[in-house]
């Protein structure tokens, strides 16, 4: 079966808004969700990210890599987390992503180097 | 030990589609990379298809969910693939980070499940 990665986009800002409550009952339909695919077998793996404000980059300037204190992309928006999940095909990748309980999704079929 | 979560970034570069020698030669030299710090690997992850390939969920205020054909930003450069890497310290990932044969990488902390139960 493919595998397609699915791309949670989040903000430092949004994270900055929320109460400890609202951070609480954000997440327990997200653990859920995480738990329940988890179990079936569909999640075969991920993680979530720390702040974008914390990332250091290292990119490729004039042939020499360079170290930048900050993100790659400046944006607003950043990949925040990550699943990498086992599915029939895309459509159904995309009504997994559908279903999860934040915010917009990136679903990005895997390279399969025949491993 | 501490795990940072490795995002390849890709410049625009195509590896599946008709690469040159010399973005070949790059592409061997990422397989060399990754068994040279195999060891430092938790989670290999996973190399990414490229953009083009991409559809995007977005989801609306009120809750609406739109399906749109492609990456959620438009940008030359983008994430290529993911992977953990455990190292003592930050300083010890950016050094392994500076060794990617690839066009560059950001460096993110991986946030522990209890951790941010913890915070809550």
């Amino acid at each position: 079966m493919p595998k397609y990665m699915l791309m949670f986009v989040g903000s430092d800002d949004w994270y900055d808004k929320q109460s400890k409550e609202e951070l609480d009952k954000a997440y327990q339909p997200i653990m859920k969700w995480w738990d329940d695919l988890s179990k079936t077998g569909v999640i075969k793996g991920g993680e979530e990210l720390g702040m974008q404000r914390k990332a250091t980059s290292v990119k490729r300037v004039n042939g020499a890599m360079k170290v930048i204190d900050g993100p790659f992309i400046e944006s607003k928006e950043t990949v925040g987390g990550f699943a990498l999940i086992e599915v029939e095909d895309l459509d159904k990748a995309i009504a997994i992503a559908k279903s999860w309980p934040g915010g917009d999704v990136e679903v990005r079929p895997i390279v399969d180097h025949g491993a | 030990m501490s795990k940072y979560a490795f995002l390849f970034m890709d410049d625009g570069v195509d590896y599946q589609n008709d690469p040159t020698p010399e973005q070949q030669k790059v592409y061997a030299d990422i397989f060399k990379w990754f068994e040279v710090n195999g060891p430092k690997i938790v989670d290999g992850g996973a190399e990414l298809q490229p953009t083009r390939t991409a559809t995007t969920i977005r989801k609306s205020a009120t809750g609406k969910v739109t399906v749109i054909d492609g990456p959620f930003i438009e940008s030359k450069e983008s994430v290529g693939g993911f992977s953990i890497i455990e190292a003592p310290d930050l300083d010890a990932a950016i050094a392994i980070a500076k060794t990617w044969p690839g066009y560059g990488i950001e460096i993110r902390d991986v946030v522990e499940q209890r951790e941010r139960v913890a915070e809550v």
